[in-house]
């Protein structure tokens, strides 16, 4: 072996160009920070406030088209959101480590209990969870029940053809196959708002089951996500699944309909998601956490719920907190108009003007910041 | 046997050769020069590129490297040439402990030290993330090649009068070069993947890196969150990013292998 000047020059070039990139991704990060920090000027003397959030994934396509939106309004605003699910909305806004949290299954007691402050839970729109099947020759349409959906959920039906499925839809030839459930691995606000509908449609599933973000399921497959549920629906002859109505659209997904309250058999779609929120907003508590399954009304969707965004009341930084609550302002009023477009129901009115006294409630050191 | 061996190497290439082209299939559409250029749009929203996302994994990975290369070299050149006591052993089997560490907790770690102490997720948190994932491979990269020079050439550098210092500095580190080079580069094609340990401490980000104390987008973070949307076109910009971080994962393996050839050239 020997050394000669080759060697030498290569590592001399190594770490020119090691400097070089990393002197050049520097500089390509101030000049963007300048950018950021040179649109104020032209929207006025306000100074540039970026907030941050993340949580559920759900609400993901909206908040982003929000934040686009608002920001062409309010150029000096900087909102990012990011999709890491429910849970993890609620621990981020537990540890502070965000401006605002996101989450589809409102928080429980024992963990408003771990907040350092009081938070406030803001709906921002609805959303409905479909039963999605893969049965041959069968597209939308399939009849069900409460308390079929619950015995095939719990392993009692164990064929397509069990009269109880049959006597509901007499015009299909339902085939003699096993019934295959699918369902979520992952903790999931989806699963919270179906598993919450069973626990209130069959006291056999409360007592058994119970109803969270993730639960013991009696029987199935688990799978990752909505993407994974329909996944593994679509590729499982005689499965069964449930995933949220927007993902079912997109992706050309069978649903089934279900049996409401008032013993109507409903299509799943954003008028009857909608007329779902209005029926269980009547009795919409004080902090505004509800469940919204099987409420009230003809046209009434069964398995729907609210998607939240979570906040600190007291905020602490003043330029932000009045960043943040405008932002919410404008997102239950003028960004309700964009929900529809991306398949979610827009808050009925007699919410939106309780969330109105929400953000009221936002304030920097006793001062509110809308009034 | 050599034709059982053929085979089984065959077989083992497959799921290599069958991503390569399954990404390329998916994710060349998506590729034009706005994907490059662009930020991402809200959905339902034609056009929009990851240029942010392909920065930040740019950035990310140049922090760790800049955290993890000189830790490394420096953990690996003690273990080769200063590590004769009891010390050595304990460390080279902590490095070995940290390689098999699943980077999912590494992420937990850094989220509960770094990120909940600056009370925000950070560029810097994710780069440190990625430092010590490759830290260890670094440094046991480093010592193995060290130890493949002959201790002949030691013992020549020594006995010309040279320090241990001036021998490990002129003599075995110019001989282990290409080496060295080789494996950092390929410890710095690992991190650049990683999508678990970003999830808790870099995020992501909508828009172009403004700092390190700022949410960075990455490639991964990019791919994991579009793939999970209901969005046909965000489907679309995940395989491009796919394609784009797999081309950059397979440049800096091939130029570690040709840094690796011309550095040994001299032969």
């Amino acid at each position: 072996m020997q050394l000669n000047s080759r060697d030498k020059g290569w590592c001399k070039a190594l770490v020119g160009a090691a400097i070089v990139a990393l002197a050049l991704s520097l500089a390509g990060c101030g000049s963007s920070k300048q950018e950021g920090k040179a649109t104020p000027d032209q929207a006025g003397q306000q100074a540039s406030v970026s907030l941050n959030g993340a949580g559920a994934s759900f609400p993901y396509p909206l908040y982003s088209k929000w934040i686009q939106e608002y920001k062409k309004l309010n150029p000096q605003v900087t909102i990012d959101y990011q999709s890491i699910g429910s849970s993890g909305g609620i621990n981020n806004i537990l540890q502070e480590t965000v401006d605002f949290g996101a989450s589809d299954a409102p928080m429980k007691d024992e963990q408003l209990a771990k907040a350092p402050k009081a938070i406030i839970h803001l709906p921002t729109v609805a959303g409905a969870v479909v039963i999605t099947y893969n049965l041959e020759g069968i597209k939308s349409g399939l009849k069900l029940t409460p308390e079929v959906i619950a015995d095939i959920f719990l392993g009692n039906i164990k064929k397509w053809n069990d009269t109880r499925i049959t006597s509901l839809n007499p015009d299909l030839q339902l085939p003699d196959k096993e019934i295959v459930v699918a369902h979520r691995s992952d903790g999931s606000g989806t699963t919270n708002i179906f598993t919450d509908y069973l626990s209130k449609v069959s006291p056999t599933w409360k007592e058994k089951v119970g109803s969270g973000t993730s639960v013991q399921w009696p029987v199935g497959i688990g799978a990752k996500g909505n993407e994974g549920v329909a996944g593994t629906v679509k590729q499982t002859p005689g499965a069964i699944g449930y995933v949220e109505l927007a993902y079912a659209v997109q992706n050309n997904l069978p649903y089934a309909l279900i049996k409401n309250k008032a013993g109507k058999f409903v299509e799943p779609t954003l008028d009857t998601t909608t007329a779902a929120a209005a029926g269980a907003a009547a009795n919409m508590p004080e902090d505004m956490r509800v469940s919204i399954t099987d409420p009230q009304g003809d046209d009434a969707y069964p398995i729907a719920g609210y998607t939240y965004i979570l906040v600190y009341k007291d905020q602490k930084d003043k330029l932000k907190g009045e960043a943040l609550a405008k932002f919410l302002w404008w997102a239950i009023h003028d960004g309700q108009k964009y929900a529809k477009d991306l398949l979610y129901a827009p808050l009925p009115e007699n919410v939106v003007k309780m969330a109105e006294a929400k953000i009221k409630q936002m304030n920097y050191q006793g001062t509110p910041f809308i009034k | 046997m050599l034709f059982l061996t053929v085979l089984a190497t065959g077989i083992a290439l497959v799921p290599l050769a069958s991503i390569l082209v399954y990404v390329g299939i998916k994710g060349l559409p998506a590729l034009n020069w706005e994907f490059f250029t662009q930020l991402p749009k809200a959905v339902g929203e034609p056009g929009g590129g990851l240029a942010n996302a392909i920065l930040g994994t740019i950035i990310l990975v140049l922090l760790a490297a800049g955290i993890a290369l000189p830790l490394g070299i420096l953990t690996g050149i003690y273990l080769a040439e200063f590590g004769k006591d009891r010390l050595a052993p304990t460390v080279r089997f902590l490095c070995d402990v940290l390689t098999g560490v699943p980077s999912i907790i590494v992420g937990i770690v850094v989220y509960s030290t770094v990120v909940l102490t600056m009370k925000r997720f950070s560029a810097l948190a994710g780069g440190i993330a990625l430092a010590i994932i490759m830290l260890p491979l670094v440094a046991r990269s480093t010592e193995e090649m060290l130890r493949l020079v002959p201790h002949s050439l030691r013992e020549a550098s020594l006995a010309l009068g040279a320090t241990q210092g001036r021998t490990i500095r002129s003599v075995v580190l110019r001989s282990a070069l290409g080496g060295i080079v080789t494996g950092a580069m390929l410890a710095t094609a690992r991190v650049a993947g990683e999508t678990a340990p970003l999830l808790f401490t870099a995020l992501n980000s909508r828009y172009w890196p403004t700092g390190l104390d700022e949410r960075i987008a990455s490639l991964p973070v990019y791919i994991f969150t579009y793939s999970t949307t209901p969005y046909e076109d965000l489907h679309r910009l995940a395989w491009g990013a796919a394609l784009v971080l797999v081309s950059m994962v397979l440049g800096t393996s091939i130029a570690a292998r040709l840094a690796a050839k011309k550095v040994n050239g001299g032969k």
